[in-house]
């Protein structure tokens, strides 16, 4: 265990921007909702208010936004760090330095894990109700009452937060084996990981559409990286975004953890992501250069 | 005398090109033993079996242990360095000594700290910050540390100046070397390290040539400068290789008979590094 605490610390000593991203998105919300014409976000929230729509609803939009905006800063880097995450230091040599130390190469391989599916969503967490305290707060001043009394609500914040913890654990459990085959590219590639990370899936994809004539991975890959991670995290079908904004309960009514971890589509997302790792931990242990 | 390496039948391939071929050797406790051979005569390859860092074949026991399979244990009581250039150039100093201090648990700081007080490197560096000489003192500062049983060297001193490898080598012999410790390490640059060495291991292309300790070079091999008049008595002897120096030919001998020797010219031990180039230029004559 003192071994994984060292490792992360380690992750944030070479990945200063684990911190430093969500940092300066922060910073660039709460200066547009400083310095930025009433339109946009703000301009929506006010809208609301005037159109009757329930006053709450402009605060949830408002949070909403903001969280979404981090989500996908996140997606990004989390991506680009797990192919780096096992070829950095191959390609510096520093793996030799690495791998003099009593540490074994599944703690290496799960703390990178560890730091890309749990740390590193921590942190925006942090970073996304930081930014959502102050932007709550300028919009409040700035845009008057009415707009500044549907943003002040504890449950409402309430509800934020427990999207955000429902989010990380479902986003670890659905995005595993995306993370383990960026890391199994990682661990293998000499050089282009972002290309051998694609190069493998895309051949796949041809030889299925050529001597199959059908579709099924490509909806397949589409569906894990891309358009299938919302709904399948919330229970009830339709638009997501509609979903959640318009649902008239509190966030939580439409979040499913059970009906989510029960779903095959998780599990057997699982025993793949598991089976990848397996193959990035032994890619690892053999391959130095 | 406790065995810390045993390698039996220890073979490495890398597609049809053998880099280690049924390599056989011991290493034993207190022994400072020098892995020589010319580039590309498989002792990286050796080390990286040793290490765990690469798949082999045949027979290999580190401390006892299967490195491929116990590497983080093995680690525990084996430092390695490889030449300077494999420290992070993002790591800090700082970050360094108390990275080493959280994993591992034979290190002592307060050792690694009266080790960087000696030198000009503050706890702010970064390790691209440093030059060269500086990164070995600190990646030494970090192995010095460690309670180790076994050191291992891979090219430690490649691209320091002449300076900074005395000084590694100093380093070395006096606050780090005891009958507890062993060394062992790979280099080219034999002159530097024949002094030191207890042992030598000489590998070309894959095979063990010699593998001697260095009392048992002293009684085995003779040298013996003849002038052109007595060269073909000489050669009766069957030497194994010759050399030409300032007008005689200096002949090499394995276990000769030294009373013929003695007069047909002036006997010598040859060096380690003379032997090297004797032993590796091949065999005939």
């Amino acid at each position: 265990m003192k071994n994984y605490q060292w490792l992360i610390r380690r992750e944030f000593w070479e990945n200063k921007a684990i911190w430093i991203m969500p940092a300066v998105l922060g910073a660039l919300l709460v200066l547009t909702s400083l310095f930025g014409t009433v339109t946009g976000d703000i301009h929506v929230a006010g809208n609301g208010a005037a159109s009757g729509i329930p006053l709450l609803l402009s605060g949830k939009v408002l949070l909403l936004s903001v969280s979404s905006i981090f989500f996908m800063l996140m997606s990004i880097y989390s991506t680009w760090y797990l192919l780096d995450s096992l070829y950095a230091d191959r390609k510096d040599r520093s793996v030799l330095f690495w791998k003099s130390l009593p540490i074994t190469d599944t703690e290496v391989v799960l703390s990178k894990l560890l730091t890309a599916l749990v740390v590193i969503p921590m942190v925006y967490w942090v970073a996304a109700n930081l930014t959502a305290l102050l932007v709550a707060f300028i919009v409040a001043v700035r845009a008057g009452a009415a707009i500044g009394s549907t943003l002040w609500h504890l449950d409402l914040w309430l509800q934020i937060e427990i999207l955000w913890i429902y989010v990380i654990i479902t986003a670890a459990i659905w995005y595993l084996p995306v993370a383990a085959w960026l890391m199994l590219v990682s661990a293998w590639a000499k050089r282009a990981v972002l290309l051998w990370s694609a190069l493998p899936l895309m051949a796949v994809l041809l030889v299925e559409r050529w001597f199959f004539g059908s579709q099924i991975i490509a909806h397949l890959l589409l569906s894990r990286t891309f358009t299938g991670f919302l709904p399948a995290i919330f229970a009830s079908r339709g638009d997501p975004t509609d979903t959640l904004v318009n649902s008239p309960g509190p966030i939580w009514s439409v979040l499913d953890l059970a009906g989510f971890v029960s779903s095959p589509a998780a599990w057997i997302g699982v025993l793949v992501g598991i089976a990848l790792l397996y193959g990035a931990i032994q890619m690892r242990l053999r391959r130095i250069e | 005398m406790t065995v810390l390496i045993e390698a039996q039948e220890l073979t490495k391939r890398y597609g049809s090109h053998l880099a280690l071929d049924h390599v056989n050797f011991k290493v034993e406790t207190g022994r400072i033993v020098g892995l020589i051979g010319p580039n590309g005569a498989g002792k990286t390859s050796a080390m990286r079996a040793i290490l765990g860092l690469s798949s082999y074949a045949g027979h290999l026991r580190v401390l006892n242990q299967d490195p491929q399979r116990d590497r983080a244990n093995i680690m525990r009581d084996t430092c390695f360095m490889a030449d300077v250039d494999v420290l992070p150039s993002w790591l800090r100093v700082d970050q360094a000594i108390d990275f080493y201090a959280g994993v591992h648990p034979r290190f002592r700081r307060d050792r690694a700290l009266a080790f960087l007080a000696k030198t000009a490197i503050t706890y702010a560096h970064r390790v691209r910050e440093l030059s060269k000489g500086m990164k070995t003192q600190l990646h030494l500062a970090l192995t010095m540390a460690i309670d180790a049983k076994l050191l291992i060297l891979d090219e430690p001193t490649l691209g320091l100046d002449l300076l900074a490898r005395r000084s590694f080598y100093d380093a070395l012999v006096n606050d780090y070397m005891d009958e507890t410790r062993t060394i062992l390490l790979t280099t080219h640059q034999v002159e530097e390290v024949e002094n030191l060495l207890t042992d030598v291991m000489f590998l070309a292309q894959g095979k063990i040539v010699l593998n001697a300790p260095l009392e048992e070079l002293a009684t085995r091999y003779v040298t013996v400068a003849v002038s052109p008049d007595a060269l073909v008595a000489a050669r009766a002897e069957r030497p194994f290789y010759e050399q030409r120096a300032m007008g005689k030919t200096i002949l090499y001998f394995d276990q000769p008979d030294l009373s013929k020797l003695t007069l047909l010219g002036e006997l010598r031990t040859p060096s380690v590094s003379d032997l090297f180039v004797a032993k590796l230029s091949g065999t005939t004559v």
